[in-house]
């Protein structure tokens, strides 16, 4: 929850589209820039070079988008998940279709915003941060965070801490 | 991205005034037809030093490019101090622009700590180095520090899908005179930075993706080379934290919900 100041302190909603080859030392910042500066590309890196060539699948890109605070209600959080797939071949089931990096990028998150009443999450959605107003929920001995309408637990996806939406 | 590019597997190791020395001279294999011998032999001393370490500890600063759909580049910052004991331990601690983060090997598992956050999550892993970092960047996408030029076959690795390189000429880096590399291979283009000295350690590395628009580049600086660092157990197991939080890695290709 520590990047909740960060994320409420963009007006807009946010998007960011990680590209598959994003570092090692990943920069965790890349997941906080304002959906205006939707990120196209990112360098490969020695090792994530190696992984793309031996890889049949990357791993899907995660494009989430947060509203923040400003939207008033504890459902303010949405997240939208699309995934992108470095390889044609890749699509991954629970997830929206997949896009070329370049083509996800080049449309502008149109849905982010039609999507954002939603409330409920499909299960499996990945956001880089959570939401404002959530409640800290432990069942089964597994914590989750409840905000609005879902509930979240904190997973490592890759170097990146994130947040998946999930069933208690 | 259609980036595709190996780095790929050989060994043997050479050494710092050491009888081994003898085997720097063994055949240098996989290279492209445009890679001149030169470069190429320069390198594999390099691997074949670094594979050929039992122990050793490196600070790196890392330096990535994004591109912004305006096309405007940004830069992103971290540090990281990395410890490796062969054949199968590695410990690094990295200082990043946001967030902090701890990797141990101990030979068995490896674990990824979040220290800010209160998170940790630990995944059984094979036992040897060259086989966790592929099983590490393989199974939950999680990036060994330094991965590519530390493992044993690390000339391999860089050399499978490179089809040119040449010798820029010395260089110094923090002051220790290095050659200069400069690789071609495919959408990628790298360069590498190599003390020319008895220890022929990389100094730098640079890697232009050029399949991107803006051909952002990738930077990696190490500095403080130690052949004896402390490589105590301790170094290598990770000891959850009083309150820490055991989470789990997202499986690769998948961004649903952990089992």
């Amino acid at each position: 929850m520590m990047t909740m100041s960060k994320v409420a302190a963009y007006a807009a909603s946010i998007a960011v589209l990680l590209s598959v080859g994003v570092a090692p030392e990943s920069p965790l910042r890349l997941q906080l820039l304002p959906e205006a500066h939707a990120i196209v590309g990112a360098p490969l890196t020695p090792v994530s070079v190696a992984g793309v060539a031996r890889r049949t699948t990357r791993r899907t890109v995660a494009v989430a988008s947060t509203t923040t605070a400003t939207q008033s209600s504890a459902q303010a959080a949405t997240a939208q998940q699309q995934s992108a797939t470095a390889q044609q071949q890749s699509a991954t089931a629970q997830q929206q279709s997949a896009t070329a990096q370049q083509q996800a990028a080049a449309t502008p998150q149109p849905a982010a915003a039609s999507t954002a009443a939603a409330g409920a999450l499909p299960l499996g959605t990945v956001v880089p941060a959570l939401p404002a107003g959530c409640t800290q929920v432990a069942q089964g001995g597994v914590q989750y965070s409840k905000c609005g309408a879902n509930y979240y637990r904190a997973v490592f996806q890759g170097n990146n801490l994130v947040y998946v939406t999930a069933q208690p | 991205m259609r980036v595709r590019t190996k780095w790929k597997a050989s060994r043997r190791l050479a050494g710092l005034g050491l009888a081994l020395a003898s085997l720097a001279a063994a055949p240098v294999q996989a290279q492209g037809p445009g890679v001149d011998p030169e470069a190429a032999r320069i390198l594999k001393r390099m691997t074949d030093y670094v594979g050929g370490l039992q122990q050793f500890g490196v600070d790196t600063s890392n330096t990535v490019e994004v591109v912004l759909h305006s096309g405007q580049k940004i830069q992103f910052t971290s540090a990281a101090k990395s410890t490796v004991q062969r054949p199968n331990k590695l410990y690094a601690a990295r200082v990043g622009d946001v967030v902090s983060q701890s990797f141990y090997y101990d030979g068995r598992t490896l674990t990824l700590v979040n220290p800010e956050d209160g998170v940790y999550a630990t995944v059984a892993a094979p036992d040897t180095l060259d086989a966790m970092i592929d099983f590490a960047r393989d199974a939950v996408d999680v990036i060994a520090p330094a991965g590519d030029l530390i493992t044993t076959d690390a000339y391999t690795r860089l050399m499978a899908d490179t089809s040119s390189g040449f010798v820029v000429g010395k260089s110094f880096i923090d002051g220790v005179r290095c050659d200069h590399l400069a690789f071609r291979g495919d959408g990628i283009d790298w360069q590498i930075w190599i003390e020319d000295g008895a220890r022929a350690l990389p100094r730098k590395y640079v890697i232009t993706t050029l399949a991107l628009g803006g051909a952002p580049q990738f930077e990696i600086s190490m500095r403080n080379w130690t052949l004896t660092p402390d490589v105590s157990a301790r170094q290598f197991e990770f000891t959850p934290p009083p309150g820490a939080r055991q989470i789990e890695f997202l499986p690769v290709g998948n961004a649903g919900a952990p089992r």
